[in-house]
């Protein structure tokens, strides 16, 4: 059940936080969302002890999803956690450098809700 | 030489932003432009770095008694490809401004999707915090955009409605489709 997954999105567009907030939460996701790398570092330090699954935007400002990533794999705590990128962008060189990151999983935007929902299940459990 | 783009000559090259597209300017010398019935375009323009695209797009209508409304999902998603294509070519979204145009509700009697095309958009830029300069929907006008995506000038002139073209039913784009690609 959904009930019990918390998920982070990072994603600097606060239509797009929205949009996926009330997404997630109808489908009895606990969502926490953060608008950049920084402040969804900064949330996870203090919070992030007990996250299922991070789902992130590649282009925001002050720190990008490849940087988040990055930083998160070097994090024992966060090493074994699934990150999903939701990203417009679908390049095979973007792809490849955010699996080398550590990325687990790539859906392209404009995302549909079920198959997010699947995606999520299917990497929490 | 370097390119200047306060002195360009010749005739611009002219490329048309179909209904589901975002472009973004290369720099050269280039006028985007589309043709509007009930879809919108956003031009936006970053002035520092002199960066500008524009989009074309129509929200998917609800389906009937659904209770919902117009399928917001596309909208964003093609706002936030022109904003993501300007941001490679070192635009920054908190310098970005915006120009509105097209949501036309063509046929009386029928569904006002341009009115929900353009409360979308408005919205949208509201949210992202990004200012609007110039707007120009609704009526029942087709019009005509022309944008300069180096100089950020638009021009929007109304024109007759067997020159809009017809919307297209909204798909999903086929680099997307929103699964997931495990690594």
């Amino acid at each position: 059940m959904s009930e019990n997954i918390r998920v982070l999105t990072v994603d600097d567009s606060a239509s797009m936080r929205a949009l996926l907030r009330a997404a997630l939460t109808s489908r009895g996701y606990n969502v926490s969302q953060a608008e950049d790398g920084v402040a969804a570092l900064e949330w996870l330090t203090d919070n992030g002890s007990d996250i299922d699954v991070i789902v992130t935007d590649i282009n925001m400002p002050r720190m990008d999803g490849f940087g988040l990533i990055e930083a998160l794999r070097e994090q024992s705590r966060f090493r074994d956690c699934p990150i999903l990128v939701l990203s417009t962008e679908s390049s095979d060189e973007k792809k490849s450098r955010a699996r080398s990151a550590g990325a687990t999983g790539w859906i392209v935007k404009p995302f549909d809700a079920e198959k997010l929902d699947t995606a999520l299940r299917r990497v929490t459990h | 030489m370097l390119h200047n783009p306060d002195i360009a000559v010749g005739a611009p090259t002219r490329i048309t932003v179909m209904q589901g597209q975002a472009y973004v300017g290369t720099g050269s010398h280039e006028i985007l432009t589309t043709v509007l019935g009930s879809c919108i375009a956003c031009c936006m323009y970053d002035p520092t770095a002199r960066v500008g695209g524009m989009n074309h797009f129509l929200l998917a209508e609800p389906s009937p008694n659904s209770g919902t409304v117009a399928d917001q999902n596309y909208g964003i998603y093609l706002m936030e490809l022109l904003i993501n294509q300007m941001m490679t070519r070192g635009g920054v979204k908190s310098r970005m401004k915006a120009h509105l145009y097209g949501g036309a509700n063509m046929h009386s009697g029928m569904a006002r999707i341009g009115d929900a095309n353009a409360r979308f958009a408005r919205n949208f830029l509201m949210e992202e915090k990004i200012p609007v300069l110039r707007i120009d929907v609704g009526g029942e006008a087709a019009r005509r955009v022309d944008f300069d995506p180096v100089m950020g000038r638009t021009r929007c002139r109304t024109v007759e409605p067997v020159a809009a073209p017809v919307p297209k039913p909204v798909v999903t784009p086929q680099s997307g489709g929103g699964e997931l690609e495990l690594f």
